[in-house]
């Protein structure tokens, strides 16, 4: 007999049991050779085949188990265009915060900038903490600002720095390596500048999206500027949210207190976050176009399961397309959304998507 | 995307008790995994956990404990004043309740 | 069978210079080729070998274990043996000539940069000649190179509203009577192999080193 079920980008496809079966292995396999980590358990890997192999088009938890939803990148996922997976529908940062709040059972919400960027926040910084603070008059549930580091916006042409991608196809080693730290330093003391602003305009707190984008540097400028932000603010909730399963090594050799984090995996990402000052880590596994939705969730769930194992703080999954086993594809087909949230919370055990 | 994740798992944010719930994972004072997130709510909502993800039980809870409806109630406390009633309720301090404070007692 | 001679002969230093090249070790790299010349190994062998390492270390890059500024250690080694090598191939074939051109950029509209310039330097390593211009190229430049010689064009897109500009340019070689000179390279967080196939693109990378493999094989 043969399920219908998902390619990783999104395409229909029918599978066996024991295809499925087999993908799941291969992709746990993966996982675990990659970051070093167990393999899923025999119980696990049947739960997951389960979900995969179930005939209903959506699949969910029992009641009792739910989890809490966050919702990141804020009104953009309305008003946003395709090219950050928006709907293209014009609307006010208050309402899309009250309708996310009040009719799409976000747990949590947040404010963000039409770019998406710490940096491009600065000059507008007056106009995002008013917008702050009215939106905080009427919103019950917790709510952020949101925006990505994106070191990349520091580095030529963008920002001051040279490009290191640029200077080590020259060789510049040692000149890439200044201009990702130097990028580091400037990213820090951007967030520090925006965020404080923010939690005194009344945010509950920040969500850092996409931490490590632009590679090693990225992240440990991120981490720093997330200390800056503890120090200042001991009562803000922080939300560090990764940009991929492994931190790019573009430096390679910076560090956040004394760890290398290049080639750092979610596991050991989580314990990175927690000393800097995160009240909970957005772990992130990436999607292969090519396999199969099965591979995908294997290897995801091994990833995350793990994260959740080692966290001391708790652990949100980014689930958004191309992650988490979810297809990249801009219209996620609600059958794979449904069965990698569900494996995510049964197998998993994260406390939040 | 936001639907069959909702769908799936999610608590359901002020139509039940999840916000709740992520206040207490965000809390830096408490940074609770779900489980305990979950447990403790319920314990000052004094219902079960099965409760707090239960919109029969939480429409009528919420507007009994004034801390914020998803839908239209005049006069029901929203924004600020549903957060102080849910500062109270879970024992924790909500950032803009306190702005709000430090605003309305300067004289 | 001559090539089982061959193997047997130089086990112990193709060994060595493929364990130097993933110790990503500029000196080592040098020391290791400079033995094998000495011992008679064929410069081409010599090239091969280090060029396999290149392709072990590009995997092993995306798996998290090397980092950048390991991937180019090893091309510096390799540049630096290519200097040895170069006057004794020259010697032999008269030929030591790069690989093909490859012009590289993210497209039109699209300021994302960096999985196009990993993807450039792995190809750099491989031996090719990159002609990376950068992101948010005019579409233009990309026909420019392919008529200035380039025979593989690469373009990156990381946004779903920039992907089509793909599509232009396949269509703009077409028009300017130059596809059929080209091979076209199409990668980026939303493509994917349909889309690859659905725009008549030849290759498509999942990742840098699925790139170069690829391209390798075409060429």
């Amino acid at each position: 007999m043969a399920f219908y079920t998902r390619m990783g980008d999104g395409k229909r496809v029918e599978m066996t049991r024991e295809a499925i079966i087999d993908d799941i292995r291969a992709g746990m396999a993966d996982a675990a050779d990659m970051g070093g980590i167990p393999d899923l358990t025999e119980d696990d890997i049947a739960i997951i085949t389960d979900i995969v192999a179930c005939n209903d088009r959506m699949v969910g938890v029992a009641p009792g188990e739910e989890i809490v939803l966050t919702y990141d990148i804020g009104q953009l996922d309305f008003t946003g265009d395709n090219g950050n997976s928006g709907n293209g529908v014009d609307m006010g940062r208050l309402e899309a915060a009250l309708l996310h709040e009040r009719a799409l059972g976000a747990d949590t919400f947040e404010l963000a900038h039409s770019d998406y960027s710490i940096k491009p926040v600065k000059p507008v910084i007056s106009m995002e903490m008013q917008t702050m603070e009215e939106i905080q008059a009427e919103i019950v549930a917790p709510y952020f600002y949101g925006a990505m580091p994106n070191c990349g916006l520091y580095y030529a042409p963008d920002g001051p720095y040279g490009n290191p991608a640029d200077l080590m196809r020259e060789f510049k080693i040692d000149e890439a390596m200044a201009a990702a730290e130097a990028a580091a330093d400037h990213v820090a003391r951007d967030i520090e500048y925006v965020t404080t602003r923010l939690i005194q305009a009344g945010a509950d707190g920040f969500n850092f999206d996409t931490t490590g984008s632009a590679g090693d540097a990225d992240c440990v400028g991120t981490l720093n500027g997330v200390r800056m932000l503890r120090e200042a603010c001991p009562d803000a909730y922080i939300n560090v949210g990764m940009a991929g399963e492994s931190v790019m090594g573009i430096h390679g050799m910076i560090e956040f207190d004394g760890q290398i984090v290049a080639g750092l995996y979610p596991h050991q990402q989580v314990k990175l976050a927690q000393k800097a000052g995160a009240s909970v880590f957005g772990a992130v596994c990436n999607t292969n176009t090519s396999k199969s939705l099965a591979w995908n969730l294997g290897r995801s769930v091994t990833f995350i399961k793990e994260c959740v194992n080692q966290a001391e703080i708790p652990v949100h999954v980014d689930m958004g397309m191309g992650v988490g086993g979810i297809p990249m594809l801009e219209t996620p087909p609600i059958d794979a959304v449904s069965r990698c949230n569900k494996a995510m919370v049964e197998v998993a055990h994260v406390d939040g998507v | 995307m936001d639907l069959p994740h909702f769908l799936t798992s999610g608590m359901g944010g002020i139509r039940t008790a999840g916000d709740l719930v992520a206040r207490m994972e965000y809390d830096p004072k408490h940074k609770m995994h779900i489980k305990d997130a979950k447990a403790y709510v319920a314990k000052k909502l004094g219902v079960s956990v099965l409760d707090i993800a239960d919109e029969s039980v939480m429409r009528d809870l919420r507007e009994e404990l004034g801390i914020g409806v998803c839908t239209g109630v005049p006069g029901a406390p929203r924004g600020i004043a549903a957060k102080m009633n849910i500062e109270k309720l879970l024992d924790i301090e909500i950032n803009s309740c306190k702005i709000f404070r430090e605003k309305t007692q300067k004289n | 069978m001559k090539k089982e001679v061959f193997k047997l002969a130089f086990e112990a230093e193709t060994k060595n210079i493929h364990d130097a090249m993933i110790a990503v070790m500029v000196p080592g790299i040098v020391k290791s080729v400079n033995e094998a010349v000495a011992a008679g190994m064929d410069p081409n062998d010599i090239i091969n070998t280090m060029g396999d390492a290149m392709s072990e270390v590009g995997v092993m890059f995306e798996r998290g274990k090397l980092f950048l500024p390991h991937v180019l250690s090893a091309a510096a080694g390799m540049t630096k043996a290519m200097e040895i090598l170069t006057p004794l191939m020259q010697n032999e074939s008269g030929s030591t000539e790069k690989k093909a051109s490859v012009v590289m950029g993210t497209v039109e509209g699209d300021v994302h940069d960096i999985g196009k310039s990993i993807c450039s330097t792995m190809l750099q390593c491989a031996g090719y000649d990159i002609h990376d211009l950068g992101r948010d190229v005019p579409k233009q430049k990309f026909i420019d190179e392919v008529k200035g010689g380039c025979t593989y064009c690469g373009m990156s897109a990381l946004m779903t509203t920039t992907m089509t500009v793909m599509k232009e340019v396949i269509d703009m070689l077409e028009a300017e009577g130059v596809r059929g000179n080209v091979k076209v390279l199409v990668g980026g967080a939303p493509i994917t192999q349909g889309y690859a196939d659905k725009i008549g693109a030849d290759i498509y990378g999942e990742s840098a080193s699925e790139t170069t493999r690829k391209v390798k094989a075409t060429s």
